[in-house]
């Protein structure tokens, strides 16, 4: 532990504590689930961290989903705000996620000739360095043109990608290639984000960030091959040659068309993988059940970077994605709570259940 | 001047078939503040705020795509009309937004569309000078016969993995050219592999130059072609570029007044779907000054007779929701608004502006005396208030707070002898602070003295106004607390002039000394009692809200409480001398850092200018933020309530800034 990383980290790792004291206990996730209705729901979340977002009044679960994760943005700000120079670029880099998905978001809407107040309801709320206001999005909504939509984006880091691929969007007639190439383009520089650290930091970064970006470029491969049927050369190329455990070697097993479950094993021999993984009439199950234990080995991982030498970039990026699963799960509940699913069925795909609070000595 | 105008509530109902007009009539006025609807409408009448919000959705879009079209006409907002413009119906507005977009966008995007070609046959151009002296022609290389070969950009990140993509067929490929993000180059394989090579290709983002048919011959040839491409597209740019610009000047005033039109029936929209609704009313509920009854009548009369206005009598006493309107004179509304960032006052209550206005200056002009420092405030507060440099402009209402800060600091200056930091130049009309600091700290205090006694005069009047007499006689800051406050002063006056060696002339006389802590005593136990005293004089019961044994312990804690408040409110005014002192303090290190530098050398007028604009930016910062936390902790705090609402008439166009 130097005295760099102690002066670097400690505002935000105190920031940060706090904030994790804040997420939601076991006994509160119980009487959520357990909850009647949605109301109860609500009721329950008007005790927690949420209750500041949440604005009861006209509330619907697709309001509600959105102001929950206001909470996030609002995070994303302050901690982007406490860390220096190079923490603060990865988190930017990783927040951008968000605005990658409004990107897309706004293309699909603009394809399908939805209404700004459609795809508004879609859209992440927007932190001070989002460089896209909402203003943006929705001058790109209402330029009724992907081509002209993209040009709304020549002062980001993302128009590059996009209007480079915008060549085979008109060729193709397809959002595939756009999305695919702003994917890449921001996974390659979140990773550039990642290798500009040294020591703990890299190590931290890597088993979080570096996991993220395992899981992404596995599914991507996995569904390349057997939903889009794309060639070997296609799948390499629409992939990612670096991560934190998945290797380019794996990716190109996959892609020349090993078994994958037999390359998962190689991966990852301590998870269960899924029979039908490859088989394509499922629906997805196998991939979307491995997609759950993925995200699940993560949260874990996130859990962990809270035991130990606490001045390190692993805090803020371990709470920040722990944050990013609660908010999916709450989701989830909302969603299903609205629709009175029972339990059973929304419990399988919510990330904390079960792992939650696991014992991650294992992942040390 | 120093109370807000008397309000009147005003209650509407509005036949269904004028609710528009009434309402443009009610915005045109301007005078008519609407309160939130308290009426729910009966289950079975139609649900028009609905439809209202819908076209509050629509109108917002609707401006959206009207500035849409102005910027690409180059057309700005220009000013609101002076006239407020009536209510266009949403789909009215769509088909006029259509129309402008039609003839607009259709040319800005034709120049687009060209912009962009010009651009593509320059990186055309840019492509091919690599092969420049290539001396085969570009159908040979596209039509070769067992080779397979593309030319194109990728990006310079897919390279890399493009290369790898390829490791079971044979392939070469060559970069002829790397820019900032694209590489231009040749993929070369056999023909046998063109598909998986064009596959792989195109998955690694690599754009095929796929030159016109026009552009053949060599690569030379090809270059030229596309370079008189470029002069003819560069032709029908300057056309287009043409057109716009007559569109601009045709179309100008039609988008402005558009623009303001839909903002307008935006505001009207939201105005009316906060309306309260009967089956065929709409009953509507506000408030507007006494005096501007009679505009508001006349202005709804002109559209309507059915309209059933009733007007309430003055509003005599605060009640919740009743709106405060302030109208101070052009000079005193800069610092109208450093009295409601404090807090709006209540209705009835009077308003502190004036006062402010006097006191804010004295006070920063006692801790920032100098002539020098005050002159540059001045002219800056000149060139704010006279909003001659744009970017300065949204601080044009501080322009008259700093000209009277400016101008009470060169009076102390004066009264001080300093110019910019300089006590030589002048004689001090009254002390050097750096001489005599205890003068000017027993003058500091008796200053916050006369304030804070003004201040619990104010309050007291305030009771009056507002008919609380027990608050009045007994309340914290009211006239017992003054006359408490008063013997306390008299009787340390006694003791001063023995302490500080003075005349035995400013002694009080032996017989007022002798009933000053009588006087003292019963005025802290009328203020120690003043819960009791207020409830019984105004009739209130209980008397006491907790039991009385506990209000006894309370009452020598309290009585202590009033005495440290009192007494740290009095000092709190020292900072003012402190200030003074410092500044003189501060004025003096820059001098001696000027004199290190060497007296009369080009780096002492260095340190002596720099000294004196950081002495006025930062010191003079600091001040300010003294002045303000003495106007609003220490002297608001003896009469000001607050917590008013502000009075926001309906309009549906911003009036023009006087």
């Amino acid at each position: 532990m130097s005295v760099t990383s102690v002066s670097t980290y400690s505002m935000v790792h105190a920031t940060v504590r706090a904030l994790y004291s804040m997420m939601l206990g076991p006994d509160t996730w119980t009487a959520l689930v357990q909850a009647k209705d949605l109301d109860a729901v609500f009721s329950i979340l008007s005790k927690t961290a949420y209750s500041s977002h949440l604005i009861l009044k006209d509330i619907t679960p697709r309001r509600a989903a959105h102001q929950i994760r206001r909470r996030l943005a609002d995070t994303y700000e302050k901690l982007i705000r406490l860390l220096p120079g190079e923490g603060s670029q990865l988190l930017l880099w990783l927040w951008r996620l968000y605005e990658v998905d409004d990107i897309k978001a706004v293309l699909r809407g603009i394809e399908a000739h939805a209404s700004w107040e459609q795809i508004l309801l879609l859209l992440h709320p927007k932190p001070k360095h989002a460089l896209l206001s909402l203003e943006t999005m929705q001058r790109m909504v209402l330029s009724g043109d992907v081509a002209r939509a993209i040009e709304f984006t020549n002062h980001t880091p993302y128009y590059n990608a996009l209007v480079h691929a915008v060549e085979r969007y008109k060729t193709e007639k397809s959002l595939f290639p756009l999305e695919v190439a702003l994917d890449l383009d921001h996974h390659r520089r979140l990773w550039e984000s990642v290798e500009k650290f040294g020591d703990l930091d890299r190590t931290w970064a890597l088993r979080i960030v570096g996991s993220m970006i395992d899981m992404d470029n596995l599914l991507w491969a996995i569904r390349y091959r057997i939903y889009h049927h794309l060639s070997e050369e296609e799948i390499i190329n629409y992939t990612l040659p670096f991560g934190y455990q998945v290797r380019d070697e794996h990716i190109r097993a996959i892609a020349s068309g090993a078994d994958v479950a037999e390359v998962l094993k190689r991966i990852y021999p301590e998870i269960p993988v899924a029979e039908n993984i490859e088989d394509e009439s499922s629906a997805g199950k196998g991939l979307q059940a491995l997609e759950l234990t993925l995200q699940r080995r993560i949260a874990v991982q996130c859990r962990a970077a809270f035991i130990g030498d606490p001045f390190h970039i692993g805090i803020p990026l371990g709470y920040l994605m722990l944050s990013e699963y609660e908010i999916r799960d709450l989701t989830v509940l909302i969603e299903a709570k609205a629709s009175r699913l029972p339990t059973e069925t929304f419990g399988r795909i919510m990330i904390f259940q079960s792992t939650a609070y696991a014992d991650t000595a294992a992942l040390r | 001047m120093f109370r807000a105008l008397a309000m009147s509530k005003v209650q509407l109902v509005i036949p269904e078939q004028v609710v528009i007009p009434v309402t443009e009539a009610l915005a045109t006025s301007g005078v008519f503040h609407p309160t939130l609807n308290r009426y729910f409408s009966p289950e079975d009448t139609p649900d028009h705020a609905g439809q209202w919000r819908d076209w509050v959705n629509a109108f917002t879009t609707l401006e959206r795509r009207i500035l849409d079209v102005m910027e690409a006409l180059a057309v700005d907002e220009g000013t609101p009309p002076t006239e407020t413009p009536h209510l266009i119906e949403p789909d009215e507005a769509t088909l006029d937004v259509e129309r402008l977009e039609h003839e607009t966008l259709t040319c800005v995007r034709e120049l687009e569309n060209q912009k962009q070609h010009m651009a593509q046959l320059q990186r055309y151009i840019s492509q091919l000078k690599p092969i420049a002296s290539l001396n085969a022609g570009m159908d040979t290389v596209r039509n070769l016969q067992y080779l397979f070969a593309m030319m194109g950009t990728i990006p310079i990140a897919n390279l890399e993995r493009l290369r790898s993509s390829l490791e079971h067929v044979p392939f070469k490929l060559v970069t002829l050219r790397r820019d900032e993000y694209l590489a231009t180059v040749v993929l070369f394989g056999t023909k046998r592999d063109a598909e998986i090579l064009t596959r792989a290709a195109r998955s690694a983002y690599l754009n095929p130059l796929n030159l016109p048919e026009m552009y053949r011959g060599t690569p030379a040839e090809a270059i030229e072609a596309l370079q008189t491409g470029i002069e003819r597209t560069q032709e029908r740019v300057d056309g287009l570029q043409a057109d716009i610009d007559r569109l601009h000047e045709e179309r100008i005033g039609h988008l402005r007044s558009l623009l303001w039109r839909v903002r307008a029936s935006r505001t009207l929209s939201q105005t009316i779907a906060h309306y309260g609704r009967l089956r065929y009313t709409y009953l509507v509920e506000g408030w507007t000054p006494v005096a501007r009854i009679p505009l508001l009548q006349e202005n709804i009369k002109r559209v309507s007779n059915e309209v059933l206005v009733e007007v309430a009598p003055p509003q005599s006493r605060q009640e919740a929701g009743t709106p405060v309107a302030l109208e101070q004179v052009s000079p005193l509304r800069a610092f109208q608004s450093l009295v409601t960032t404090y807090s709006q006052p209540l209705y009835g209550e009077l308003d502190p502006t004036p006062l402010m206005a006097i006191t804010f200056p004295l006070i920063f002009g006692i801790m920032f005396g100098d002539v020098g420092h005050g002159l540059l405030l001045l002219l800056l507060g000149i060139l704010l208030a006279s909003r001659a440099i744009k970017k300065l402009r949204g601080m044009a209402s501080f322009g008259a707070i700093v000209i009277a800060c400016g101008v009470t600091s060169m009076i102390f200056g004066f009264l001080y002898g300093s110019v910019f930091g300089n006590e030589n130049l002048l004689t001090a009309l009254w002390v050097h602070p750096l001489e005599e600091i205890m003068n000017i700290l027993i003058a500091t205090i008796g200053i916050g003295t006369i304030l804070l006694s003004v201040g619990m005069v104010i309050n007291i009047a305030n009771a009056a106004l507002l008919r609380r007499w027990g608050h009045l006689l007994f309340g914290h800051n009211g006239l017992a607390n003054l006359i408490f406050y008063w013997a306390l002063l008299g009787l340390a006056w006694n003791i001063l002039p023995e302490m500080l060696g003075l005349e035995e002339s400013f002694r009080l006389p032996e017989s007022l000394v002798g009933v000053l802590p009588v006087i003292a005593v019963i005025a802290a136990l009328m203020v120690a009692l003043s819960e009791i005293l207020e409830n019984l004089l105004e009739g209130h019961r209980p008397l006491v809200k907790d039991s009385l044994g506990t209000y006894l312990v309370q009452l020598p804690v309290e009585i202590f409480e009033m005495l440290i408040s009192l007494f740290s409110n009095t000092l709190s005014y020292v900072r003012m001398g402190a200030f003074a002192v410092a500044h003189g303090t501060l004025s003096l290190v820059i001098f001696i850092i000027a004199d290190m530098a060497g007296a009369g050398t080009v780096g002492y007028w260095v340190v002596v200018v720099l000294g004196n604009l950081f002495v006025v930016g930062f010191e003079g910062m600091i001040v300010g933020i003294q002045t303000l936390r003495l106007e609003y902790y220490e002297f608001f705090s003896k009469f000001f309530a607050g917590g008013g609402a502000s009075y926001h008439p309906l309009i549906l166009v911003p009036r023009k800034e006087t």
